[in-house]
């Protein structure tokens, strides 16, 4: 149950854009799972309920923090930040995503062999 | 951040969470209204796109939890309403569950204080190995003998496994203590020098022994006090070392007290005092003991060196023994060394412990099954009256596996009430049946409720509360959430009927097993009972006196005891007194040969007897009925010619057709030419079961006897005035088992009583439970089938029908319960061979009565809820439709 909300993604998929996202800029959980939805092109077939438990997890392990503000549309809401170590382990991670996928993409290269 | 900062700002997380989340709906709902959706359109499509609200605010949770840890929490608290809710049932199952695991742990406390609690106070104890001499040409669960002095000498100088090896006396003694003038009876241990040192006993007070205690040419009188006897008999004296004590006539030197709890290596023993083995021969008066090479009495314990095996050991002593064998050809020694690890039952017995111990556990767990059974009968009813329940969690998303994990929780909770209620059950029915042991045995047995006790209790309540827990919970995680919320749920509870009546079968057979086995072991206490020993069971009351231990010669003590029966006999209410060597039916026994006509060499001619001395009014004291001829009188003693009294099958056997009163035998060790005086009524001689053995009465006593006395009220009044006369004909001397004829006779029924009641309770409980099985299930059947009775009423179905209807299902059942239990209990019955009494194990009537009754039981049990059946009314029971 607990792997329902990364059906289609690999594990740490999901953290690893949300991560990627709040580099950006801090948003809020709405505005955040907007902003994945429309950069993918609705690509990823992600439940916006499931950004919440990775959020907490995020925030669990320290590479988030969290703070109630006021949004665009004048909602108390609660908005993410990347902390130094978020930044760190987002680096770690896109590398090692760059390398995975470089491996991937070589051996479904056709005909260099 | 710290679990514990976590553990406190959760509360405010968990908030924070749901507020967030709310807020995301609202933004979204906002957002597609803008867009020109209508309110309710866009909830809907904003809580499609959210996914399971319910299910994210969970697992977000979660993330902040342990999960597994924090769900117990929640399933127990859980579980705990749920039993306070159903208080009346759960305390009916908890009761019942109670007495299946107390029994058990009851037993198991036994083969704990028996077989696997080390010696309370001995350093390393897995380190010490027992060593047993063993009769090569016997089995290996028989044949055993404990060490001669020679042997031990022998195996302690020569072995190289051992750090060291004590030897001890494995009877204790009873010995007298004459404290300022007055006798007592206290026990007494032989242990060899080392005994304390390599046991690492230390004294509280003075010392323990050393090897200079314990030489053969100059043996010390010096004693080591129990710490519970010197607390108790000296008060706690500090100064007590060095102070004499007179025991057994003569004075030893007290050196030390024992550290507190040692009660040396054998289980149901605690000494008062601990002497040097050596000193043997004084405390006893039996000289040559230490050099005799056929006195095996002597119980040696090694400790093993770290780097020595036990296999090792055996090995090396098989090689010692044959080393004995070859330097002492004239002995014809045929003996092995073998070891088993010190336990405080000696090993060669350690088998017969556990095949009792073992047959009660197996006796008790087959109850404990029945208990389960019921529980599980009463989980199942349950489950049918939650099937929404589990429905509603499993539609809000809670999984199978968490369903299930609930349902363990509750069950395991129910056996983990009824383990902590068996243990109490288990402190308090323990100690009782220690009452059941003969009053006259010197045995104290400590049951500690010790770590293994707990632990076995914990695992025996977890595994009943997840054995009957398991198929209640998959039956009911197995929901079909939509047709129960809609109403249809008609179809699943008649299999859980169905598994109910297999676990009513099964608890039936099972309470036909035990009942089968409860009668044979009652039946059998009966006929023990009815046994007729061969002598007077009531108005007698018996004294051991032990003269010879003061030291006494033979006219002092022949003087003592003319003048203590002159005393005895004149008491008011003592019609006669006599004495005799050792009482039939005890420990003690004495053979011998006796040959017809006094010159015959033949071995045709020769037959093995009992033997018992006696004084004259023997047989009159006892009531036992002389046949033919007279009595010795008390001259008999002193005469040249010997005389003898012989019982009626050894009359029998010398001469199937003559009188044998007047004839001539020799008998071996006595003097030649011994003429039969008279003949007396066979009895029982060494054990209640016995065949009708040959038995000679002869009229020369040893100084060791039993006074008997016939009184002509109870005899148990007579004690104390026995004990006063014995006191005033010698003050130094005290009787070792002064006690009425019934408790005496306790010790020989002991096994049959002991299997009797314990089987008996057994029985019973299990029939008790099974009834209530019963009643449950049947119940349970009505109440799924009053729609169907309803129908059937309605159609014309009169009630004799109905009630027909539903007690032909409870008695199909129980004849298939009965069929399969009573199969198996003729089976397993030669299990209980041994312990019968005048009943054969497969008795047709006792297999016939326990049919009878379960059948009628079940039929009572039946009976109720089937008059309920013909009470239906079937427009209420057709109206729910």
């Amino acid at each position: 149950m607990k792997t329902r909300e990364q059906r289609d993604l690999f594990p740490g998929a999901l953290e690893m854009m949300i991560l990627r996202t709040l580099k950006r800029q801090p948003l809020h959980g709405y505005a955040l799972a907007q902003h994945i939805k429309r950069t993918s092109n609705d690509l990823l077939q992600i439940e916006e309920g499931s950004l919440y438990p990775a959020l907490q997890r995020l925030l669990k392990e320290e590479l988030l923090k969290a703070e109630w503000g006021i949004s665009s549309t004048n909602r108390r809401v609660r908005i993410y930040k990347l902390t130094a170590a978020g930044a760190k382990h987002l680096e770690h991670e896109v590398s090692r995503f760059e390398k995975m996928l470089d491996g991937i993409t070589r051996v479904l290269a056709p005909g260099e062999s | 951040m710290s679990w514990l900062k976590q553990l406190f700002v959760r509360r405010r997380l968990y908030g924070d969470l749901s507020e967030e989340i709310r807020e995301h709906l609202e933004e979204k709902i906002e957002q597609l209204v803008a867009g020109g959706t209508s309110r309710k359109e866009a909830a809907a499509a904003a809580r499609r796109e959210f996914g399971n609200v319910m299910l994210v605010e969970e697992d977000s949770r979660e993330v902040w939890r342990w999960p597994s840890a924090e769900d117990f929490l929640v399933d127990l608290r859980y579980g705990l309403r749920l039993l306070r809710k159903n208080f009346g049932s759960t305390v009916a199952v908890v009761i019942t569950l109670a007495l299946g695991i107390g029994m058990n742990t009851t037993v198991f406390g036994f083969v704990n204080a028996l077989l696997l609690r080390p010696p309370v106070g001995v350093k390393a104890p897995n380190k010490l190995l027992e060593l047993w001499l063993h009769i090569r040409s016997s089995s290996s669960s028989d044949g055993y003998l404990p060490l001669t002095y020679p042997d031990y000498l022998y195996y302690r100088d020569h072995n190289q496994s051992f750090d060291g090896m004590l030897a001890f006396d494995g009877d204790p003694h009873s010995i007298i203590w004459n404290r300022s003038g007055e006798g007592q009876i206290v026990q007494a241990q032989l242990v060899s020098g080392n005994f304390f040192s390599l046991l690492g006993v230390n004294a509280v007070l003075g010392r323990t022994f050393s090897v200079e205690d314990d030489q053969v040419e100059s043996p010390q009188p010096v004693v080591v006090l129990g710490h519970a006897f010197w607390q108790q008999r000296f008060d706690s004296d500090p100064s007590i070392v060095g102070k004499g004590l007179l025991l057994n006539g003569a004075n030893y030197r007290v050196v030390g007290v024992a550290s507190a709890g040692f009660a040396g290596l054998e289980a149901g023993i605690e000494p008062d005092v601990w002497a040097p083995v050596t000193m043997v021969e004084r405390i006893t008066g039996d000289k040559g003991r230490l050099n005799n090479w056929h006195g095996h009495w002597l119980f040696a314990v090694g400790r093993l060196k770290d780097n020595a095996s036990a296999r090792g050991a055996r090995a090396e002593l098989g090689v010692l023994a044959r080393q004995i064998e070859q330097a002492q050809p004239d002995q014809n020694r045929k003996l092995d060394g073998i070891v088993f690890p010190a336990t405080l039952v000696p090993g060669p017995y350690r088998g017969y412990v556990s095949a009792f111990t073992g047959l009660l556990m197996g006796v008790f767990a087959l109850l404990l099954f029945i208990a389960s059974a019921n529980a599980a009968s009463f989980l199942l009813a349950r489950a049918t009256g939650r099937t929404r329940e589990m429905a509603i969690r499993s539609a809000l998303g809670a999984g199978r596996g968490r369903l299930i994990r609930q349902l363990l929780v509750e069950s395991t909770l129910l056996s983990g009430l009824a383990g902590c209620a068996g243990l109490v059950l288990a402190y308090w029915v323990a100690p009782l049946l220690l009452t059941l042991k003969p009053a006259s045995l010197p045995i104290t047995l400590r049951l500690p409720v010790d770590w293994r006790v707990l632990i076995f209790t914990v695992l025996i309540s977890l595994v009943t509360g997840l054995a009957f827990g398991i198929t209640p919970a998959l039956r009911s995680a197995k929901v079909q959430v939509a047709p129960i919320l809609k109403d249809e749920g008609q179809s699943a509870s008649y299999r859980k009927s169905q598994l109910r009546s297999v676990l009513i079968t099964g608890q039936t057979a099972t309470c036909a097993v035990l009942l089968v086995g409860a009668t044979l072991c009652v039946k059998s206490f009966r006929n023990a009972r009815l046994i007729d020993p061969g002598f007077d069971t009531q108005h007698v009351a018996v004294a051991t006196l032990t003269p010879e231990v003061l030291g006494y010669r033979e006219p002092q003590v022949r003087a003592f005891y003319e003048q203590l029966s002159e005393h005895i006999r004149a008491l008011p209410g003592v019609s006669s007194a006599s004495f005799v060597s050792h009482l039939p039916l005890g420990a003690a026994r004495e053979q011998t040969v006796v040959t017809r006509g006094i010159r015959s060499t033949s071995d045709q001619d020769k037959l093995s007897v009992d033997v018992l001395r006696i004084a004259p009014n023997y047989f009159r004291t006892m009531g036992i009925p002389l046949l033919r001829g007279r009595d010795f009188t008390a001259r008999e003693d002193a005469e040249l010619r010997g005389a003898a009294i012989i019982n009626e099958t050894l009359a029998r056997r010398l001469s199937p057709n003559r009188d044998p009163v007047g004839q001539r035998i020799a008998v071996a060790g006595e003097k030649v030419n011994t003429e039969i005086i008279g003949v007396v009524k066979t009895g029982k001689y060494r054990t209640l079961g016995e065949d009708a053995i040959p038995a000679i009465f002869l009229p020369q006593l040893p100084p060791r006897r039993t006074l008997v006395v016939r009184t002509a009220g109870d005899p148990a009044s007579m004690l104390g005035l026995i004990r006063r006369e014995i006191q005033i004909v010698d003050s130094n001397m005290a009787a070792t088992e002064l006690e009425t004829i019934r408790q005496y006779m306790a010790l020989p029924l002991f096994p049959a009583r002991t299997t009797g009641l314990l089987l008996g309770a057994s029985g019973i409980l299990a029939l008790a439970l099974t009834c209530i099985g019963l009643f449950g299930v049947i119940s349970y059947i009505v109440s799924q089938r009053t729609h169907e009775i309803g129908v059937r009423i309605a159609l014309g179905a009169r009630p004799r029908d109905v009630l027909k209807l539903v007690v032909r299902h409870g008695l199909f059942l129980t004849a298939t319960g009965l069929a399969v239990g009573l199969g198996v209990a003729f089976g397993a019955a030669h299990l209980l061979l041994s312990l019968l009494y005048g009943i054969s194990p497969t008795d047709p009537g006792t297999f016939a009565g326990v049919a009878l009754l379960l059948c009628t039981v079940a039929l009572l049990a039946c009976y109720v809820p089937a008059r309920r059946a013909t009470h239906v009314d079937p427009t209420v029971a057709l109206r729910y439709e």
